[in-house]
């Protein structure tokens, strides 16, 4: 934006949700006006036309303060960031064993893998499928320097790529690691289409690191709104002086983005994962990925049913969202949380982060609790933090603004605004089973409020958000909450879900028989819809 | 009815045009067009080897030898006569060149020009008419006259010979039971607007043993129009295969489309505030939008952007916008 607008439009335009909030200028700050989530199919302006109209409807001043007429939402300036779809990357290497470190890192930066590996896939199918159209990219990579296992292959592996590579001159090729000497193979690099590139090795163990960075540029343009999500959890960090952990659950892919503000001349934590296996439901969903979804469904479906259910979820992820299509997408959020955390692993051995953030089509149709409830499911750490919602899908346009001082002046303004708290969670962990843990009294405003802690079960208190409160925990053995110790004072907010207690197990054990999950589940869900204990 | 309310519900094409269509190749096919080549229906395209292997060969280096060039006479070393095959790559300077013994004609089940040949990839082929595009089309690329079946689910008895060399359109949903008979009776192709996952991987298992087997049955394919649960045919999509019933069409399964050539077939654009609704109880019936609602809470206590839509029993409907969908 180069003028002085009194307000503007914030777009994520998904795959499946495109999502319109108004922000106007007020009282001398941005302030969040309306938004409004369709579906990708409904015509942009169309959907730009009706959030303008609700705020000349709803409130006729301020509308003309921010000179918003009737239609005339169209017009304002737009600050729009579209989250591309995953492209696929063939992950090639001359052993199995270095293949897996590869594999792992590129399978969290953006991109859908094909593994293939000298001694696993014959010449023949591996050439197959390099020139496989939908193939835009491929990563060879091999120890630095080479492996035993690696030195001897990795000669006729590079002519069998630079030819295909000839053939195929969009394609994009990343020579990681030792793979770097054999960049001779490939002629005259400056004059191909595609890049080729020369990347660092893989590092067994730990995913992340300088590849996955090189991959992410390579996967998604810089305004690509789920790269927006590292800048605009680094503004929420720096701001809040505190660790944020953004997740996202697209029609596409999951993201997580984590930011830990500078500390003591400590350069401030970014990193990013982008993994497109995490995507909310599958393309054509394996019997793993429809068991994942199973266990956390309270539906009772076969396997067949299911997947039926998860494939018309991908084919029309608005449709059928009421009723048990509430369920089926909670479970299937539940499970592309899971495999977001099984592509993150090196994330559990982090400090657990002061707030997460819920972010991505996954949420649009769920109600707050259930959003809450979810996370604390599979994002389990012993510790206590918040938990918000980016409910106008407002974070990733504002991560994409360019100028960093400009982007945090912007969420500053916007913070209260973006997040709706869904509460504070406190999870200890090592209870022991079967008999009260100790109690928790918090002292609010209003009073003090006393509840005895069973194992097993979530303790909710009714904290609304805006409010603060000191929860001070007094446990009958030692438990881990971010240390180790029998009596705590944490500082707590309030939230549409309130202060949670959750006693169950870390990582959640589900019981094996689908009725007594199913059940347990149910109850669950029932406790936080409600705000009793359960 | 505001124009602009309307608009807010997803649009889906009902006739896409122009329809480039892909077949794909693997390394050792050949192509038998190039790049601007007209190409009329049942023209032979390209052939398919069945069981592609990879020889290592001594070929004489001459110019325009390089990946992915076409290579047949005898070797350096050898004095076998090879049939030929695809240069793949060269190393230490043996070439491993993609051959096979038996190759298949494909041919071209639409007339168009030829768009594309990358050898190893695909040929990309622009279609003379236009196309209804599905979400999903399991098979090969086939051809046959258009032949309305049942309205609702297709069962293997109601199949006779008599529909053999059709595209039999099917209704709601299929077993594959039905479809496995289908092909062994002749039946060039199914239209269907769901297909359940199980039925799928069922025909797609068949499908697996018929390409083993040495004798081939003639093309067939399964276009999907809308999706895994049974719901009936949208009444815009009814309509066109109406029209088309008794004409000569062709599936394709890149994209999944059915491709039909009929210049002289007007099709209406459908009445703007014509929806479907796609699913939840009033799945499959279609009315006239009459204006968006805002926020609604439905069963499950999730509250969703709703519109009014007025059903042809004189009946109005407060319906998510998500379970909408209208024809552009």
């Amino acid at each position: 934006m180069t003028s002085e607008p009194r307000a503007f439009l914030a777009l994520d335009i998904g795959a499946a949700t495109t999502a319109a909030a108004l922000i106007g200028r007020v009282g001398g700050r941005w302030r969040l006006i309306g938004s409004l989530s369709m579906p990708a199919g409904a015509d942009l302006d169309a959907v730009i036309a009706v959030l303008g109209d609700r705020v000349v409807t709803a409130d006729p001043d301020l509308a003309a303060a921010l000179d918003i007429r009737q239609g005339s939402a169209t017009d304002l300036p737009r600050l729009e960031v579209a989250s591309q779809p995953p492209r696929r990357l063939a992950v090639i290497a001359a052993s199995e064993r270095s293949l897996a470190p590869l594999v792992a890192t590129a399978s969290r930066s953006g991109w859908r893998v094909v593994p293939a590996s000298v001694e696993s896939t014959e010449p023949l199918a591996m050439t197959t499928l390099l020139l496989d159209r939908s193939v835009t990219g491929v990563l060879v990579g091999a120890g630095d320097p080479p492996g035993a296992d690696e030195r001897r292959g990795l000669g006729e592996l590079a002519a069998l790529v630079a030819a295909a590579a000839t053939r195929r001159p969009d394609l994009t090729v990343i020579l990681g690691g030792g793979m770097a000497e054999h960049q001779g193979a490939f002629g005259d690099v400056a004059t191909r289409m595609g890049e080729v590139m020369l990347g660092p090795a893989a590092e067994r163990g730990t995913p992340g690191g300088p590849l996955a960075d090189l991959l992410i540029e390579l996967a998604f343009p810089p305004d690509d709104a789920r790269r927006s999500l590292a800048a605009g959890a680094m503004a929420i960090a720096e701001i809040l002086d505190r660790r944020v952990h953004v997740v996202e659950v697209g029609f596409n892919a999951g993201t997580r983005a984590a930011a830990a503000p500078s500390v003591g001349g400590i350069t401030p934590l970014v990193d990013l994962a982008i993994v497109p296996a995490a995507a909310l439901a599958p393309a054509d969903p394996d019997d793993a990925a429809v068991d994942r979804v199973g266990q956390w469904s309270t539906w009772g479906a076969d396997r067949h049913r299911l997947r039926d259910r998860l494939r018309e979820l991908r084919i029309a992820p608005w449709a059928d969202a009421t009723g048990d299509g509430v369920t089926l997408r909670m479970a299937a959020a539940r499970a592309a949380l899971g495999r977001l955390s099984d592509a993150t692993p090196e994330w559990a051995e982090r400090a657990p982060a002061d707030l997460v953030i819920a972010t991505g089509g996954a949420w649009a149709v769920a109600t707050a609790p259930s959003v809450s409830l979810a996370l604390m499911d599979v994002l389990r750490r012993p510790g206590a933090g918040q938990f918000a919602l980016d409910h106008a899908r407002i974070l990733a346009p504002l991560g994409s603004i360019p100028d960093a001082d400009e982007r945090r002046t912007m969420i500053a303004d916007l913070i209260d605004d973006l997040l709706a708290p869904l509460g504070t969670v406190v999870t200890p962990a090592g209870l022991r089973s079967g008999r009260s843990a100790g109690s928790v009294v918090v002292h609010g405003a209003n009073g003090s409020t006393r509840l005895d802690l069973m194992p097993g079960g979530l303790a909710l208190i009714d904290l609304p958000p805006g409010t603060s409160a000191v929860a001070e925990f007094r446990f009958r053995d030692a438990v881990r909450l971010g240390t180790r110790g029998r009596h705590f004072a944490i500082d707590v907010t309030g939230g549409l879900g309130g202060l949670v207690v959750d006693m169950r197990d870390v990582p959640l054990r589900l019981p094996d028989r689908a009725d007594l999950r199913g059940e347990l589940l149910e109850s669950w869900q029932a406790a936080v819809a409600s705000g009793r204990n359960a | 009815m505001s124009e602009s309310n309307v608009r807010l519900v997803p649009a889906r094409q009902l006739i896409s045009s122009p329809v480039d269509a892909v077949f794909g190749l693997r390394p050792g096919d050949r192509a038998l067009v190039a790049a601007g080549d007209s190409v009329v229906v049942g023209a032979p395209i390209a052939e398919r080897l069945r069981d592609a292997r990879l020889d290592e060969l001594d070929v004489p280096i001459a110019d325009g030898t390089r990946a992915g060039s076409r290579w047949a006479g005898t070797p350096r070393r050898g004095d076998e006569r090879r049939d030929g095959g695809e240069l793949v790559f060269d190393w230490h300077g043996r070439w491993r060149v993609a051959t096979g013994d038996i190759a298949d004609p494909l041919e071209s089940p639409f007339a168009g020009i030829v768009r594309e040949v990358r050898p190893g990839t695909g040929i990309t082929i622009r279609a003379a008419g236009r196309g209804i595009r599905g979400v999903v089309a399991l098979g090969s690329a086939t051809r046959g006259r258009l032949q309305a079946g049942s309205d609702g689910e297709l069962r293997s008895g109601g199949l006779d010979v008599g529909s053999a060399g059709t595209i039999l359109v099917v209704g709601s949903r299929v077993g594959a039971e039905t479809l496995t008979r289908a092909r062994a009776m002749g039946v060039r192709g199914v239209v269907v607007a769901g297909l359940s996952s199980k039925e799928r991987r069922d025909f797609l298992a068949s499908e697996a043993r018929q390409r083993a087997a040495l004798h081939r049955l003639p093309t067939f394919a399964v276009l999907v129009l809308d999706g895994a649960t049974r719901r009936p045919l949208a009444g815009a999509v009814q309509a066109v295969l109406g029209a088309l019933s008794g004409h000569e069409v062709a599936i394709v399964t890149d994209p999944p489309m059915l491709v039909f050539d009929l210049p002289q077939l007007v099709i209406p654009d459908p009445p703007i505030d014509l929806v479907r609704i796609r699913s939840g109880s009033l799945a499959g019936r279609e009315g006239r939008f009459i204006r968006a609602i805002g926020p609604r809470r439905f069963t499950g206590g999730v509250h969703l952007e709703a519109g009014l839509v007025h059903l042809p029993d004189g009946t109005t409907a407060a319906v998510p916008i998500g379970d909408l969908e209208r024809f552009v």
